[in-house]
């Protein structure tokens, strides 16, 4: 009996030691779908130098991670590609609001069929169909909505528009060509495009600024790897990865 | 209850709109695949009939892949067919239609042919010897005595199709007023963190109208008896 | 009309083989259950088709190796065993199925006369599925004959019928082929149904055609082994009460029957053969309440057993008795008997309610 209790003791207490030690070097990232290839390669960058540490990353529309780490979901690290996720996170005091920093800047441009005869907004009333990520939880659809509502032809396009649900299935469906166009970053126009190149910019009044605030949250600041993390991810060093992917970076 | 917009009854009445005609489009073909199936025997009977069942198991998301790869751009029909006819099909409400309508189509028929099995062959026979052709005779005397399953069948369609997503997303995206029907309003608004609220109201709407369709249905069921 | 059927067709249990020619108006096919019988009505109706052979009617090709006519092309009616009546239709709806899909110049029969002659009248507008069993073979039999065919194939078509409406149908089967002269070819199991309504018998066993016959001469033939003997049919009128039994009109005289009898005025009666004792002489008393003065008209063997046909009367019997008994009474074509029957040796087939001026031969 008393040989029972102590390997029944010994194993628990081994399998929470494990357990911790599987948490320890671990580092959950919640990014805007956008800064994928950026972050892979900062990521990668810091793993090399810090053999042990393991990232789980989880890529998508800003909103809907908001939403997730409401709900609950492990996150260390935030990237949201608007102000609004990241306030609506503080105000649910989720977020560590002094390691609250601009992450990138970047800009919001119409990738569509090279054929296609637009220049500008108002040109897009031509055409059939326009694919935005859902303005609900995608702030590029968001910004888009906002530069149409700008440029007076919100109602206009009212049955023209095809909502994504992040950055990239909007990119995935102008370059498949089951959309004239989809309004788009210019990273990612950059990245991905076979068929579909950028064929107008769109201007900086009509919009507010693209920007990627970052955070550490809650967890994630008592987490010692994500925070040596975060400091790499304000450096030099990831500023020039940046640049490198096409953001804007200060 | 958070108030309904204009976007909301657009999504509730596309639901509906894009379920009745699915249905409406399925039952003739439903209808004859029952019947060839109940009636018929023929070399690749088994092939057909687990085509036929296909999109019962497969999951919806491979059905609006697979449609998407046959109907797009790059697709066989889509590129031989559609496009010199300027008929665009993806990203419309055609597709939606269609995304439904293969879904559904396995529960149509089903059901279809269990109302068609339980009709004495004597009857077909008499009707046959009485100068009624096959085609007269499939009129005039299977379709009639099939009807509760072709109404039970269409019953569970129109609701299968309310619920519709997996193919429908795929095939004919997310777009407000054209083809966002009330499943993806409710993934829209579930994918945002202030969206709880509208998607519960969403979702009591589509428990209201499933059940409407139920006892609609039961009560036709009930009518079909000849009681004299 | 002229049938020619010459046919095959292998089942797992039996091959049928036929190979005939009919003209009569009124065919019977007689033969046990699984020998055939329906399967012939399928191909000759197009239901099913035969491996090989042809069937011509009226000199048409039904089929052949180059062609099948479909059963709407062949005008061949059915009446099954069972009505099959199409549930979703009213009475009148499945009456007129079948004339509707008539061209205008085959439409020879008049619904209302056909109507009256079946007494559909009150049923016309009332649905199928609470009819009783009577009403709804009626119904077939309107709705079959109203398709105008150019010949009826009767299968089994009482078979699922008690016994007392059995003989009512037959009635108005007869009445309404005759009526309306339709050719008929009557399959049953029942020697009894196929003497009423048939002339000429073909006989089927386990698939052939065993001997083409008479209702009447198979009777004869298989009184010597049938436990009931030769069935005499007797159409019996004005029944009047008296001590407390039944007098009946007969066309060989007057005849008893039983008190139980009391409501049925006019009758289709059966006597078997094995009932009737001979009396060389007037025997001075006899407990039997019937007693026939007959003449013999023939003799016929049949198994082991001779029958006496009689005249009795304008009427006509038939008795069974032993080789021995004809010895020992001297019968010969010719010879004076008396023939006794108890009243209870008569039983009701049917009886008919109206007076109908048809004579069962």
């Amino acid at each position: 009996m008393k040989t029972l209790l102590t390997v029944a003791l010994t194993t628990i207490t081994t399998v929470f030691c494990l357990a911790s030690s599987l948490y320890a070097g671990e580092i959950n990232l919640f990014v805007a779908a956008s800064l994928k290839e950026a972050l892979n390669e900062l990521s990668d960058t810091y793993a090399r130098s810090h053999p042990g540490v393991t990232f789980r990353k989880n890529y998508g529309a800003s909103g809907a991670l908001a939403k997730q780490i409401e709900n609950g979901a492990p996150a260390d690290i935030f990237i949201s590609a608007n102000t609004e996720w990241m306030e609506y996170l503080k105000s649910k005091k989720l977020s560590d609001d002094k390691s609250i920093d601009t992450f990138a800047y970047n800009v919001l441009v119409f990738a569509g069929k090279p054929e296609m005869k637009v220049g500008k907004l108002e040109d897009l009333l031509k055409l059939e169909k326009i694919a935005i990520g859902s303005p609900k939880s995608v702030p590029a659809g968001e910004y888009a909505m906002a530069a149409f509502k700008k440029a007076g032809i919100d109602t206009g396009l009212e049955k023209k528009l095809v909502f994504a649900k992040d950055v990239r299935e909007c990119l995935m469906y102008a370059d498949r060509g089951e959309v004239d166009g989809a309004f788009v970053y210019m990273t990612d126009a950059q990245q991905a495009a076979k068929n579909a190149k950028i064929l107008f910019t769109v201007p900086q009044e009509y919009y507010p600024r693209v920007t990627y605030p970052m955070a550490l949250t809650v967890a994630g600041a008592r987490n010692a790897d994500a925070a040596a993390f975060f400091v790499l991810l304000r450096s030099a060093v990831a500023k020039g990865i940046l640049r490198k992917h096409g953001f804007i970076v200060l | 209850m958070p108030e309904f917009t204009a976007a909301e009854y657009s999504a509730i009445l596309l639901s509906l709109k894009v379920s009745m005609v699915a249905t409406l489009l399925a039952l003739p073909f439903g209808f004859l695949l029952a019947y060839l199936m109940t009636f018929y025997q023929f070399r690749g009977k088994v092939a057909l009939d687990v085509l036929i069942n296909l999109p019962l198991t497969l999951p919806p998301v491979v059905i609006g892949y697979l449609l998407l790869l046959l109907l797009g751009q790059q697709g066989f029909i889509g590129r031989h067919i559609l496009q010199p006819l300027g008929i665009k099909v993806i990203f419309t409400w055609k597709a939606a239609v269609i995304a439904t309508a293969v879904v559904g189509m396995p529960l149509l028929v089903r059901s279809i042919r269990i109302g068609m099995e339980s009709i004495d062959l004597g009857l077909i026979h008499a009707s046959r010897t009485l100068g009624a052709g096959p085609f007269d005779s499939m009129l005039t005397v299977v379709m009639p005595l099939a009807l509760r399953g072709i109404l039970a069948g269409s019953a569970l369609m129109f609701g299968r199709g309310l619920g519709e997503f997996g193919a429908t997303i795929i095939v004919a995206g997310n777009m407000p007023g054209v083809t966002q029907t009330i499943p993806l309003a409710i993934y829209d608004y579930a994918g945002s963190p202030s969206g709880d609220s509208m998607a519960k109201a969403l979702c009591v709407v589509a428990v209201i109208i499933s059940v409407a369709v139920l006892l609609c249905h039961e009560y036709l069921g009930r009518r079909m008896i000849r009681a004299d | 009309m002229e049938l020619s059927v010459a046919v095959s067709k292998k089942f797992s249990t039996f091959n049928l083989t036929v190979d005939c020619t009919v003209s009569e108006q009124r065919v019977g096919v007689f033969g046990p259950s699984g020998s055939g019988k329906s399967t012939l009505v399928n191909l000759i109706a197009g239901l099913q088709s035969p491996d090989e052979g042809v069937i011509q009617l009226n000199g048409e090709t039904l089929f052949d190796a180059q062609t099948s006519l479909a059963p709407e092309q062949r005008r061949i009616g059915i009446i099954f065993q069972h009505p099959h009546l199409f549930p979703h239709l009213s009475v009148r709806g499945n009456l007129l199925y079948g004339l509707k899909r008539c061209t205008p110049l085959d439409r020879r029969i008049d619904f209302d006369s056909l109507v009256a002659v079946l007494r559909l009248g009150p049923l016309l507008e009332r649905g199928v599925n609470n009819l009783s069993g009577g009403e709804k073979q009626r119904v077939a039999i309107g709705r079959a004959v109203l398709s105008n065919p150019r010949l009826l194939l009767m299968d089994e078509p009482l078979s699922a019928l008690d016994d007392r409406l059995r003989f009512r149908i037959i009635h108005h089967l007869k009445t309404v082929c005759e009526t309306f002269k339709i050719p008929y070819l009557y399959i049953s199991h029942s020697l009894l149904e196929i003497r009423l309504m048939t002339d000429t018998v073909l006989v089927f066993d386990h698939g052939r055609l065993v001997e083409q016959t008479s209702g009447e001469q198979l009777a004869r033939d298989r009184m010597g082994h049938s436990p009931v003997g030769y069935i005499n049919l007797l159409e019996l009128s004005d029944m009047t009460e008296r001590d407390d039994m039944c007098a009946y009109r007969w066309q060989g005289g007057e005849l008893l029957l039983s008190a139980s009898n009391r409501d049925t005025v006019n009758g289709l009666f059966e006597l078997s053969s094995k009932d009737i004792i001979l009396f060389k002489k007037h025997p001075e008393a006899v407990s039997a309440r019937n007693l026939l003065h007959c003449a013999v008209l023939g003799l016929f063997e049949s198994g082991e057993k001779i029958g006496v046909d009689l005249q009795a009367g304008s009427g006509r019997l038939i008795a069974e008795i032993v080789p021995t008994a004809v010895r020992e009474l001297d019968i010969h074509v010719g010879s004076p008997l008396y023939a006794a029957c108890k009243a209870s040796a008569f039983r009701k087939l049917s009886d008919n309610q109206t007076n109908h001026k048809e004579q069962f031969s």
